[in-house]
């Protein structure tokens, strides 16, 4: 029993440093990365699994709080996802163009937005 | 030419307002007010303050004409809004938004909704209470034209709403008057602190306020996005 609550502990502040640290990865990406594309992973990505991580570890350091941390992890993973879906759609079709260094443009190769261009 | 002159504006701006303010102590002993809160909400002299954190105490109920002043200046503000929107052309959208903002709203309204109506009812025990509550409920009322275009908010309900919750939190003042002889009187007692139903008439007002302030928001965005 001692052990379990050994481990548990650990794994809490295993996922708060790996939380730590995807949430401090995100605004690092927005700073060095070139365009809206880019910059769109970089801050949604990671801090969708930085906060998670991080809430998971802090939900592990205080079992009390599990019920209400797994609401607000279905919250994140339901919400973070579609509303950056939504800015790279809008951002896309406002034809924001793409940096120069990327070579692939799936949307305009399958003509999937043919109707706004 | 221009910014030189703009910084001089500020820079004397900046000057005399430190030098004026630097005159008013601050930080030195408690002015009569802070007393009367002190002994009264603090220290739960007052057997009518009930909320479990001291701003709730003073905002709602020594300082209730206060509040009742700004959900005042919002709806002024938010009726010089709609005034301003009025015939105003709204923006034609070129494409439907996608399917899966569709699904996400479909799926996030009622929880927001909830949200609210749970940070508004539970004013008097957190940090929260009916301005934020009713905020929340109109960001709800947002998404839906974010995601439905050819949605119309009811909008006579808003008005009905927001009318008759004015009315109530005068009433409920004006009920204080007569029973303990101000206005906004806290005439149900403080219960027990920490419990849902308890700090008499502060859930009552956060409930008033709640409502009329996301009713008020909701019609404001229905203003913003819709051509009335």
């Amino acid at each position: 029993m001692i052990i379990l609550n050994v481990i548990r502990v650990y794994a809490g502040y295993f996922f708060l440093i790996i939380g730590s640290l995807f949430l401090f990865l995100g605004p690092l990406g927005i700073l060095r990365f070139p365009d809206v594309y880019n910059r769109l992973q970089a801050g949604t990505k990671s801090t969708t699994l930085g906060a998670i991580s991080a809430l998971f570890g802090i939900g592990l350091l205080e079992p009390g709080w599990l019920g209400k941390i797994v609401i607000l992890i279905l919250f994140i993973l339901l919400t973070n996802p579609v509303s950056s879906h939504a800015i790279g759609r809008s951002a896309y079709r406002s034809k924001v163009p793409l940096c120069g260094k990327s070579v692939v443009d799936k949307c305009e190769e399958e003509h999937i937005y043919k109707e706004a261009k | 030419m221009r910014h030189i002159f703009a910084l001089i504006v500020v820079g004397t701006l900046g000057l005399g307002l430190f030098y004026t303010l630097s005159h008013i102590p601050f930080g030195k002993g408690l002015s009569e007010v802070s007393k009367y809160y002190v002994e009264n909400a603090i220290d739960k002299n007052d057997p009518h303050a009930g909320a479990t954190n001291i701003v709730t105490d003073i905002v709602v109920l020594y300082r209730g004409f206060d509040t009742l002043g700004e959900v005042t200046v919002l709806f002024l503000a938010a009726t010089g809004l709609s005034v301003f929107f009025f015939g105003l052309k709204k923006k034609e959208y070129t494409c439907e938004p996608s399917l899966i903002v569709k699904r996400g709203t479909g799926i996030i309204f009622p929880f927001i909704l909830l949200l609210g109506v749970y940070i508004f009812v539970h004013g008097h025990l957190t940090p929260g209470g009916g301005f934020p509550g009713g905020v929340i409920i109109a960001t709800g009322v947002l998404l839906i034209y974010l995601c439905c275009r050819d949605y119309k908010a009811p909008h006579s309900l808003f008005k009905v709403i927001e009318g008759s919750m004015g009315t109530l939190f005068v009433i409920v003042g004006l009920i204080g008057l007569i029973v303990g002889g101000s206005f906004l009187f806290n005439f149900l007692g403080a219960g027990k602190t920490g419990e849902l139903v308890s700090a008499g008439i502060i859930p009552i007002l956060y409930i008033v306020i709640g409502l009329k302030v996301g009713a008020e928001l909701s019609g404001l965005v229905k203003d913003t996005m819709e051509d009335v």
